[in-house]
Protein backbone atom coordinates (compact mmCIF):
# COMPACT_ATOMS: atom_id res chain seq x y z
CA UNK A 1 0.00 0.00 0.00
CA UNK A 2 1.29 3.45 -0.80
CA UNK A 3 0.21 6.94 0.27
CA UNK A 4 0.60 9.97 -1.99
CA UNK A 5 2.37 13.09 -0.69
CA UNK A 6 1.25 16.12 -2.67
CA UNK A 7 4.75 17.51 -3.10
CA UNK A 8 8.00 16.66 -4.86
CA UNK A 9 10.93 15.28 -2.87
CA UNK A 10 12.97 18.14 -4.39
CA UNK A 11 11.35 21.18 -6.10
CA UNK A 12 11.37 21.62 -9.89
CA UNK A 13 10.92 25.17 -11.20
CA UNK A 14 12.25 25.43 -14.75
CA UNK A 15 11.93 28.90 -16.26
CA UNK A 16 13.26 28.22 -19.79
CA UNK A 17 11.68 25.62 -22.01
CA UNK A 18 14.34 23.34 -23.50
CA UNK A 19 13.14 20.59 -25.81
CA UNK A 20 16.62 19.30 -26.51
CA UNK A 21 17.33 18.64 -22.81
CA UNK A 22 13.91 17.00 -22.46
CA UNK A 23 14.86 14.60 -25.23
CA UNK A 24 17.98 13.62 -23.27
CA UNK A 25 16.52 13.64 -19.74
CA UNK A 26 13.68 11.30 -20.76
CA UNK A 27 16.13 8.41 -20.47
CA UNK A 28 15.99 8.82 -16.68
CA UNK A 29 12.23 8.26 -16.97
CA UNK A 30 12.09 5.23 -19.27
CA UNK A 31 15.68 4.32 -20.15
CA UNK A 32 17.88 1.40 -19.03
CA UNK A 33 19.35 3.30 -16.03
CA UNK A 34 16.15 5.26 -15.38
CA UNK A 35 14.16 5.74 -12.19
CA UNK A 36 11.24 3.57 -13.30
CA UNK A 37 13.48 0.59 -13.88
CA UNK A 38 15.36 1.14 -10.58
CA UNK A 39 12.11 1.41 -8.65
CA UNK A 40 10.67 -1.81 -10.03
CA UNK A 41 13.93 -3.73 -9.75
CA UNK A 42 14.03 -3.06 -5.99
CA UNK A 43 10.33 -3.70 -5.39
CA UNK A 44 10.55 -6.90 -7.40
CA UNK A 45 13.52 -8.18 -5.37
CA UNK A 46 12.31 -7.31 -1.88
CA UNK A 47 10.02 -10.34 -1.33
CA UNK A 48 12.88 -12.84 -1.16
CA UNK A 49 15.42 -10.79 0.79
CA UNK A 50 16.89 -12.98 3.57
CA UNK A 51 16.09 -10.67 6.50
CA UNK A 52 14.25 -7.55 7.59
CA UNK A 53 17.16 -5.25 6.77
CA UNK A 54 16.89 -6.15 3.09
CA UNK A 55 13.11 -6.03 3.01
CA UNK A 56 13.12 -2.58 4.63
CA UNK A 57 15.93 -1.13 2.51
CA UNK A 58 14.52 -2.30 -0.84
CA UNK A 59 11.04 -1.09 0.10
CA UNK A 60 12.29 2.32 1.22
CA UNK A 61 14.68 2.93 -1.69
CA UNK A 62 12.13 1.59 -4.22
CA UNK A 63 9.62 4.07 -2.81
CA UNK A 64 12.14 6.92 -3.09
CA UNK A 65 12.78 5.97 -6.73
CA UNK A 66 9.06 6.45 -7.41
CA UNK A 67 9.46 9.98 -6.05
CA UNK A 68 12.37 10.39 -8.49
CA UNK A 69 10.15 9.26 -11.38
CA UNK A 70 7.89 12.15 -10.37
CA UNK A 71 10.80 14.66 -10.27
CA UNK A 72 12.00 13.58 -13.74
CA UNK A 73 8.44 13.66 -15.09
CA UNK A 74 7.95 17.17 -13.70
CA UNK A 75 11.15 18.28 -15.42
CA UNK A 76 10.02 16.80 -18.75
CA UNK A 77 6.61 18.43 -18.43
CA UNK A 78 8.04 21.88 -17.63
CA UNK A 79 10.75 21.67 -20.31
CA UNK A 80 8.23 20.97 -23.09
CA UNK A 81 4.80 22.28 -22.06
CA UNK A 82 5.18 25.60 -23.92
CA UNK A 83 7.11 24.22 -26.91
CA UNK A 84 5.61 24.81 -30.34
CA UNK A 85 5.24 21.96 -32.83
CA UNK A 86 8.12 23.49 -34.80
CA UNK A 87 10.39 23.50 -31.72
CA UNK A 88 9.53 19.88 -31.00
CA UNK A 89 10.33 18.94 -34.61
CA UNK A 90 13.60 20.89 -34.70
CA UNK A 91 14.83 19.20 -31.53
CA UNK A 92 14.02 15.63 -32.39
CA UNK A 93 10.62 15.24 -30.72
CA UNK A 94 8.47 15.50 -33.88
CA UNK A 95 7.83 11.75 -33.75
CA UNK A 96 6.86 12.06 -30.08
CA UNK A 97 4.35 14.77 -30.97
CA UNK A 98 2.89 12.56 -33.71
CA UNK A 99 2.33 9.69 -31.28
CA UNK A 100 1.75 11.37 -27.92
CA UNK A 101 1.06 15.07 -28.47
CA UNK A 102 2.34 16.87 -25.37
CA UNK A 103 1.93 13.80 -23.15
CA UNK A 104 4.95 12.18 -21.53
CA UNK A 105 6.03 8.72 -22.62
CA UNK A 106 8.64 6.55 -20.87
CA UNK A 107 11.43 5.88 -23.35
CA UNK A 108 15.20 6.22 -23.58
CA UNK A 109 16.89 9.23 -25.21
CA UNK A 110 16.56 7.60 -28.65
CA UNK A 111 12.82 7.07 -28.22
CA UNK A 112 13.04 3.32 -27.52
CA UNK A 113 10.06 2.55 -25.26
CA UNK A 114 10.62 1.48 -21.64
CA UNK A 115 11.12 -2.24 -21.26
CA UNK A 116 10.67 -4.25 -18.04
CA UNK A 117 13.62 -6.37 -19.26
CA UNK A 118 15.82 -3.53 -17.93
CA UNK A 119 15.24 -4.81 -14.40
CA UNK A 120 17.71 -7.38 -13.07
CA UNK A 121 16.86 -10.21 -10.71
CA UNK A 122 18.35 -13.68 -10.46
CA UNK A 123 17.24 -15.41 -7.27
CA UNK A 124 20.24 -14.66 -5.04
CA UNK A 125 20.39 -11.82 -2.52
CA UNK A 126 24.08 -11.06 -3.16
CA UNK A 127 23.72 -11.06 -6.96
CA UNK A 128 20.58 -8.98 -6.67
CA UNK A 129 22.23 -6.38 -4.42
CA UNK A 130 25.23 -6.20 -6.73
CA UNK A 131 22.83 -5.56 -9.62
CA UNK A 132 21.30 -2.81 -7.50
CA UNK A 133 24.74 -1.29 -6.82
CA UNK A 134 25.45 -1.35 -10.57
CA UNK A 135 22.05 0.23 -11.30
CA UNK A 136 22.91 3.10 -8.96
CA UNK A 137 26.33 3.57 -10.56
CA UNK A 138 24.88 3.62 -14.09
CA UNK A 139 22.24 6.12 -13.02
CA UNK A 140 24.95 8.33 -11.48
CA UNK A 141 26.97 8.11 -14.72
CA UNK A 142 23.89 9.13 -16.71
CA UNK A 143 23.17 12.09 -14.43
CA UNK A 144 26.77 13.27 -14.92
CA UNK A 145 26.37 13.06 -18.71
CA UNK A 146 23.12 15.01 -18.48
CA UNK A 147 24.81 17.65 -16.29
CA UNK A 148 27.58 17.94 -18.92
CA UNK A 149 24.93 18.88 -21.49
CA UNK A 150 23.49 22.00 -19.81
CA UNK A 151 24.39 25.15 -17.87
CA UNK A 152 20.82 25.99 -16.83
CA UNK A 153 20.79 26.05 -12.99
CA UNK A 154 17.06 25.25 -12.97
CA UNK A 155 17.93 21.95 -14.69
CA UNK A 156 21.26 21.33 -12.93
CA UNK A 157 19.86 21.67 -9.40
CA UNK A 158 17.44 18.71 -9.53
CA UNK A 159 19.92 16.65 -11.59
CA UNK A 160 22.63 17.25 -8.95
CA UNK A 161 20.19 16.25 -6.18
CA UNK A 162 19.21 13.04 -8.00
CA UNK A 163 22.85 12.20 -8.76
CA UNK A 164 23.72 12.52 -5.08
CA UNK A 165 20.92 10.15 -4.11
CA UNK A 166 22.48 7.50 -6.36
CA UNK A 167 25.66 7.79 -4.29
CA UNK A 168 23.77 7.28 -1.03
CA UNK A 169 21.74 4.37 -2.40
CA UNK A 170 24.90 2.74 -3.74
CA UNK A 171 26.46 3.04 -0.29
CA UNK A 172 23.43 1.51 1.46
CA UNK A 173 23.21 -1.41 -0.99
CA UNK A 174 26.93 -2.02 -0.58
CA UNK A 175 26.67 -2.00 3.24
CA UNK A 176 23.85 -4.55 3.07
CA UNK A 177 25.75 -6.72 0.57
CA UNK A 178 28.78 -6.69 2.85
CA UNK A 179 26.64 -7.47 5.91
CA UNK A 180 25.13 -10.49 4.15
CA UNK A 181 28.55 -11.70 3.01
CA UNK A 182 29.72 -11.67 6.62
CA UNK A 183 26.57 -12.97 8.29
CA UNK A 184 24.88 -15.38 5.92
CA UNK A 185 27.41 -18.15 5.93
CA UNK B 1 16.92 43.51 -12.99
CA UNK B 2 17.26 42.00 -9.54
CA UNK B 3 20.35 40.12 -8.46
CA UNK B 4 18.82 36.65 -8.53
CA UNK B 5 17.73 37.04 -12.15
CA UNK B 6 21.12 38.46 -13.13
CA UNK B 7 22.86 35.50 -11.51
CA UNK B 8 20.53 33.21 -13.39
CA UNK B 9 21.27 34.89 -16.73
CA UNK B 10 25.03 34.72 -16.13
CA UNK B 11 24.97 30.94 -16.09
CA UNK B 12 24.22 30.90 -19.81
CA UNK B 13 27.24 33.02 -20.69
CA UNK B 14 29.73 30.63 -19.13
CA UNK B 15 31.64 28.22 -21.35
CA UNK B 16 30.78 24.62 -20.52
CA UNK B 17 34.16 24.20 -18.83
CA UNK B 18 33.18 21.20 -16.83
CA UNK B 19 31.99 19.12 -19.74
CA UNK B 20 33.44 15.69 -19.33
CA UNK B 21 36.71 15.46 -21.31
CA UNK B 22 37.87 12.21 -19.75
CA UNK B 23 35.35 9.52 -18.92
CA UNK B 24 37.42 8.44 -15.91
CA UNK B 25 37.96 11.91 -14.50
CA UNK B 26 35.62 11.40 -11.58
CA UNK B 27 36.53 8.15 -9.84
CA UNK B 28 36.03 9.40 -6.32
CA UNK B 29 32.24 9.22 -6.20
CA UNK B 30 32.08 6.42 -3.68
CA UNK B 31 34.19 5.43 -0.74
CA UNK B 32 34.88 1.94 -1.91
CA UNK B 33 35.81 0.07 1.26
CA UNK B 34 34.26 2.58 3.57
CA UNK B 35 32.22 1.24 6.49
CA UNK B 36 30.31 3.99 8.18
CA UNK B 37 29.99 4.57 11.86
CA UNK B 38 27.96 7.73 11.77
CA UNK B 39 27.67 10.07 14.74
CA UNK B 40 24.59 12.30 14.81
CA UNK B 41 26.68 15.42 15.51
CA UNK B 42 28.66 14.85 12.29
CA UNK B 43 25.62 15.02 10.01
CA UNK B 44 24.58 18.11 8.08
CA UNK B 45 21.75 20.28 9.40
CA UNK B 46 18.46 19.41 7.64
CA UNK B 47 18.52 22.22 5.05
CA UNK B 48 22.23 21.79 4.27
CA UNK B 49 21.69 18.07 3.74
CA UNK B 50 18.56 18.64 1.69
CA UNK B 51 20.19 20.96 -0.86
CA UNK B 52 23.04 18.46 -1.21
CA UNK B 53 20.77 15.43 -1.43
CA UNK B 54 22.88 13.86 1.32
CA UNK B 55 22.87 14.12 5.12
CA UNK B 56 26.28 12.43 5.50
CA UNK B 57 29.28 14.73 4.91
CA UNK B 58 31.77 11.88 4.49
CA UNK B 59 29.69 10.48 1.61
CA UNK B 60 29.17 13.81 -0.14
CA UNK B 61 30.65 14.08 -3.63
CA UNK B 62 30.19 17.07 -5.91
CA UNK B 63 30.07 17.07 -9.70
CA UNK B 64 30.31 20.04 -12.08
CA UNK B 65 28.77 22.64 -9.77
CA UNK B 66 31.14 24.21 -7.26
CA UNK B 67 28.58 24.44 -4.48
CA UNK B 68 25.07 23.12 -3.92
CA UNK B 69 22.19 25.23 -5.23
CA UNK B 70 20.11 27.03 -2.65
CA UNK B 71 16.38 26.49 -2.93
CA UNK B 72 14.95 29.97 -3.55
CA UNK B 73 11.28 30.00 -2.57
CA UNK B 74 9.22 32.58 -4.50
CA UNK B 75 6.57 33.10 -1.80
CA UNK B 76 5.49 32.17 1.72
CA UNK B 77 3.87 28.96 0.54
CA UNK B 78 7.07 27.78 -1.16
CA UNK B 79 9.07 28.81 1.94
CA UNK B 80 6.91 26.68 4.25
CA UNK B 81 7.10 23.80 1.78
CA UNK B 82 10.90 24.07 1.79
CA UNK B 83 10.88 23.50 5.58
CA UNK B 84 8.68 20.43 5.05
CA UNK B 85 10.95 19.18 2.25
CA UNK B 86 14.17 19.65 4.22
CA UNK B 87 12.92 18.06 7.47
CA UNK B 88 11.26 15.15 5.64
CA UNK B 89 14.45 14.61 3.66
CA UNK B 90 16.58 14.55 6.81
CA UNK B 91 14.32 11.93 8.40
CA UNK B 92 14.24 9.86 5.20
CA UNK B 93 18.01 9.76 4.71
CA UNK B 94 18.48 8.62 8.32
CA UNK B 95 15.68 6.08 7.78
CA UNK B 96 17.74 4.41 5.01
CA UNK B 97 20.81 4.35 7.26
CA UNK B 98 18.81 2.76 10.11
CA UNK B 99 17.49 0.02 7.82
CA UNK B 100 21.10 -1.21 7.72
CA UNK B 101 22.07 -0.26 11.30
CA UNK B 102 18.96 -0.96 13.41
CA UNK B 103 20.91 -1.00 16.69
CA UNK B 104 22.15 2.61 16.46
CA UNK B 105 20.33 4.22 19.37
CA UNK B 106 21.65 7.74 18.82
CA UNK B 107 20.58 7.74 15.19
CA UNK B 108 17.11 6.46 16.12
CA UNK B 109 16.85 9.50 18.39
CA UNK B 110 17.92 11.80 15.58
CA UNK B 111 15.43 10.17 13.21
CA UNK B 112 12.64 10.82 15.69
CA UNK B 113 13.77 14.39 16.19
CA UNK B 114 13.47 15.11 12.45
CA UNK B 115 10.27 13.07 12.13
CA UNK B 116 8.49 15.16 14.78
CA UNK B 117 9.92 18.41 13.36
CA UNK B 118 8.68 17.41 9.90
CA UNK B 119 5.23 16.58 11.28
CA UNK B 120 5.06 20.01 12.89
CA UNK B 121 6.07 21.74 9.63
CA UNK B 122 3.52 19.69 7.67
CA UNK B 123 0.72 20.70 10.08
CA UNK B 124 1.66 24.35 9.78
CA UNK B 125 1.78 24.18 5.99
CA UNK B 126 -1.55 22.36 5.80
CA UNK B 127 -3.23 24.87 8.14
CA UNK B 128 -2.22 27.69 5.80
CA UNK B 129 -2.48 26.11 2.38
CA UNK B 130 -4.49 22.87 2.55
CA UNK B 131 -3.71 19.15 2.69
CA UNK B 132 -0.45 17.55 1.59
CA UNK B 133 -1.93 14.17 2.58
CA UNK B 134 -5.50 13.08 1.95
CA UNK B 135 -5.53 11.82 5.57
CA UNK B 136 -4.94 15.37 6.87
CA UNK B 137 -7.39 17.00 9.32
CA UNK B 138 -7.57 19.91 6.89
CA UNK B 139 -9.72 17.82 4.49
CA UNK B 140 -12.59 18.28 6.98
CA UNK B 141 -14.03 21.39 5.34
CA UNK B 142 -16.27 22.44 2.46
CA UNK B 143 -15.68 22.45 -0.47
CA UNK B 144 -13.37 19.43 -0.89
CA UNK B 145 -9.87 20.78 -0.27
CA UNK B 146 -7.65 17.97 -1.56
CA UNK B 147 -7.61 19.49 -5.04
CA UNK B 148 -7.21 23.09 -3.88
CA UNK B 149 -3.38 23.11 -3.83
CA UNK B 150 -1.39 23.31 -7.05
CA UNK B 151 -0.10 19.94 -8.23
CA UNK B 152 3.59 19.35 -7.53
CA UNK B 153 4.69 19.34 -11.18
CA UNK B 154 3.21 22.76 -11.89
CA UNK B 155 5.58 25.70 -11.44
Amino acid sequence: MWVYEKKLQYPVNIRRKNVKMAKYIVTQYGGPAGELSASWQYFNQRYTMPDNRGKALLTDIGTEELAHVEIISSMLYQLTKDATIEELEENGLGANYAQFGHDLFPSDANGVPFSMTYIKTSGNAISNLESDMAAEQRARDTYEHLMDLTNDPDILAPLAFLRQREIIHYQRFKELRNYYLENLK
Amino acid sequence: MNQKIMNYQNYFNQPNVNANPDPNHNMNFNKCMYTPKERPEDLYEAYEGFIRGNMFPDLYNQYKVSKPFDVEPMNEQAQLLTYVDALSFAAHDINLYLDNFPDDRAMIQLYNHYRTEAERAIKEYENHFGPLYVSSNTTNKYPWSWNSLPWPWEN
